[in-house]
This record gives structure tokens, sequence and C-alpha cells, in this order.
């Protein structure tokens, strides 16, 4: 922050300094998350094409996602605020792990990572659960238009829960995206936990002590804090609108 | 792991003492609550759109999309540390990816404008169209529960 050389900018791109005032590894993290920014923004475009294209068939979130754990009641959009705490709460204490790495306190990366790691398996096991109840679907079911390659026709069938070709609640469309971006997400929230398990090893066995700085956990924090960014996304545009 | 050369210490630029930390914090929990309220107060919208017919609705899509945006904001600038990063590096973070997500924004409504209109559409849309319309307006739902999805949608059009 405010510690760093001061350099004239007229200078700065003269060689020598990093112009950024940053190391490579910081920067070319940031390089990587906008690409997978840009895959996960072009995911959620080509959700927002199909979604218009066939919204008079599209299903509400609200009647979708009601259920909650140890709830006879159904309560709409519950559990995803939960899901959404959980992860905005873990990327409060991975930020405050970086902070505390900037004052080389060990102990204090260490509490914090931990609790980070934990957050991101109880949004990891949300996840499946929210997932489980998706592919199962409720009692009754629902007349859906199915194609029956036997016939060689759509025939009327009834449907329960959802997969790739049938979907009880409406469109087949929003469960293939809601599948491939929640569990393209997903994949992205489980590479995270690993990686931040590996840098909270390294923590443990004092590699980051002996090199005098904590950037590691900077740059594992900065992917952490982006499938946090990516989840804001998801939640509006799945559950929300 | 010895390399030495004669750059500054990038890795150890943002390193501070308890008192920065102490005020650091403050600002992060801060940031925390202020995401924390954005959250729960789009969830209780969403919660009440159904019952007041906001479903769907041009100020309700939004009111959620500026929200999320300013969410995002509060990550990128302030989790992330972009807001404190030399402004240069903020552009080519910045610039580069609100070009290209600008750009795919504008071909999909373009596209999905021209093929949303019903001459446009391909054989098949048009025959599921139908056999939705049919189902609505001939059978129904089987076992009218609580949670009718196809008779949901069918209220709001």
């Amino acid at each position: 922050m405010s510690h760093s050389v001061e350099i004239d900018p007229k200078e700065a791109w003269n060689g020598g300094v990093s112009p950024f005032r940053l190391s490579y590894g910081k920067i070319f993290m940031w390089f990587f998350l906008i690409s997978d920014a840009l895959t996960f923004g072009g995911l959620l475009c080509a959700y927002g094409f199909i979604r218009h294209k066939y919204s008079d068939v599209w299903p509400k979130a609200e009647n979708v996602f009601t259920h909650f754990p140890f709830v006879e009641q159904h309560i709409p959009l519950a559990y995803v605020g939960l899901m959404t705490f959980i992860l905005i709460m873990s990327s409060v204490t991975m930020v405050l792990a970086v902070e505390a790495g900037h004052r080389n306190d060990k102990r204090g990366v260490l509490v914090w990572m931990f609790w980070t790691i934990i957050g991101g398996l109880a949004f990891v096991g949300s996840q499946a659960w929210e997932w489980y109840h998706f592919i199962v679907g409720t009692d009754v079911g629902a007349l859906r238009m199915v194609w029956d390659p036997e016939v060689g026709n759509y025939v009327q069938k009834t449907i329960y829960g959802a997969n790739m070709t049938v979907n009880e609640y409406g469109a087949p469309q929003f469960a293939n995206f809601f599948f491939f971006i929640t569990g393209f997400h997903g994949t992205h929230v489980f590479s995270g936990v690993v990686i931040n398990f590996v840098i909270f090893m390294n923590v443990i066995m004092g590699t980051y002590e002996r090199r005098g700085h904590y950037e590691m956990v900077e740059k594992v924090g900065l992917y952490w804090h982006f499938v946090d960014l990516v989840w804001v996304f998801v939640f509006t545009f799945f559950y929300l609108l | 792991m010895e390399f030495h050369d004669d750059y500054p210490e990038y890795e150890k630029m943002a390193h501070h003492d308890e008192a920065q930390g102490k005020k650091m914090r403050r600002t992060l929990w801060n940031v925390f609550w202020i995401m924390l309220i954005i959250t729960v107060f789009e969830l209780i919208i969403g919660f009440m759109a159904p019952g007041h017919g906001w479903s769907g609705t041009l100020w309700l899509k939004t009111l959620f999309i500026t929200l999320t945006i300013a969410k995002a904001g509060f990550i990128v600038m302030a989790f992330m540390h972009l807001g404190h990063e030399v402004k240069f590096f903020k552009y080519t973070v910045l610039a580069p990816y609100t070009v290209f997500m600008l750009y795919c924004i504008f071909i999909c409504l373009n596209e999905g404008t021209y093929s949303g209109k019903p001459a446009n559409r391909t054989p098949i849309d048009q025959l599921l169209v139908k056999q939705q319309e049919d189902l609505r307006a001939g059978h129904g739902h089987q076992g009218g529960g609580h949670d009718a999805p196809a008779e949901h949608g069918a209220e709001h059009h």
C-alpha cells in the first residue's frame, strides 16, 4: 500500500522496475482471473439469451428452490440466501488472513485460513444438497412433453425432477444451464478449497515465514474472492431475476 | 530460492504494522456489513416480489442488477485490493473485460431480438411453444399440488 517505493510515473516505463508496482505472480493471477471471468461472463450471457427466448416456459426460481434442511414448509430463496452468506463470510475470513500475512502474523493467517476452508466446504456441501433436491424433484411431478423415439413424436409424460433432457419445472434448458454454470462454479469452489488447504499446510510448515512474506496467501485469496464474485452474479441471474 | 536482483521487493510492499492493520480490519468489516445488508435486502424484495406482482418488472430487474454490480465493485475494489493498486493496473484489468462483456451483451440483445421474433423461430421452436400452449389450455397440471410450475408460468402471461 502506502509503504511502496515511490516511482515517478514518467520513469515507470523506462525499465528496471515494475510499472504496476506488483510482483509478476500477482499480475498473472489477475490475468488468469480476467480470462476466467470472461468464461463465466460468456456462460451467463448465453443463459440470458436462451432464457429470454423461452421466457414463456422458463421456470421461476422461487417455485423450484424451496427446500430448507430440517424444515417441512417450503421457504423460497432461504437456503440460497444462507449459501450466499456462507460464501461472503468465507471471503471476509480470507481477506483477514491476507491482512494477518501483511503483519507476518503466522497464527492469524492459520486461524483465518482455517475458517475459510470450513466455509468453502460448507458451501460445496450446500450446493450438493441443492442439486440433490433439484434432481429428485417434487412428489407430484408435472406433465411435460417428452420426445419418444419409438412414437417418433412428443408425448405427454409425468416428470419428476430434472436432468439433462427433461425438467419437471419447465424448459429443459433451465436445468442444462443450472447444472453447467453452478457446476462450473462449484468446481472452482472445490479447487479453491484444495489450493487453500495446500497453502494452509505450507503456512503450518513455516514456508512463508522463512521466505519473509505471505504473498502466496494473497494470491490464493485473489482466487477465492473471484469465486465469491462469480457467485454474486450466479445468485442474481438464477435465483433473484 | 536465493535469487536477488536490484528490483524492489514488491512482495513486501503491502506490509504494515498493527495500528494500520486495525484500521484496515475495520474497513473490511464495514464492507462485509454493507454486503450483508444488500444481500438481505435483495432476498426480502425477491421474497415479496411474487405476492405484489413485481416479478419480471423492469424496475425490479434494474434494481437487482445495480445492487449486484455494487456488490461486485466492493469485492473487487476492497477485498481484492484493486482500488489500492496503481492506476495503470486498474485499467489493465478492467478495460479489456468491460469492452468484451459490453460487446457480448450487445450481441446477445441484438441477436436475441432477431431470433425471438415469431417469424424467425425455427420449426422445432414453434412446435415446442405450440405444444406448451396446448398443454396449458387442455390438460393443466396432473397433481394440482402447491408448486405446480406450469400453472405459475401461465398466470403471468
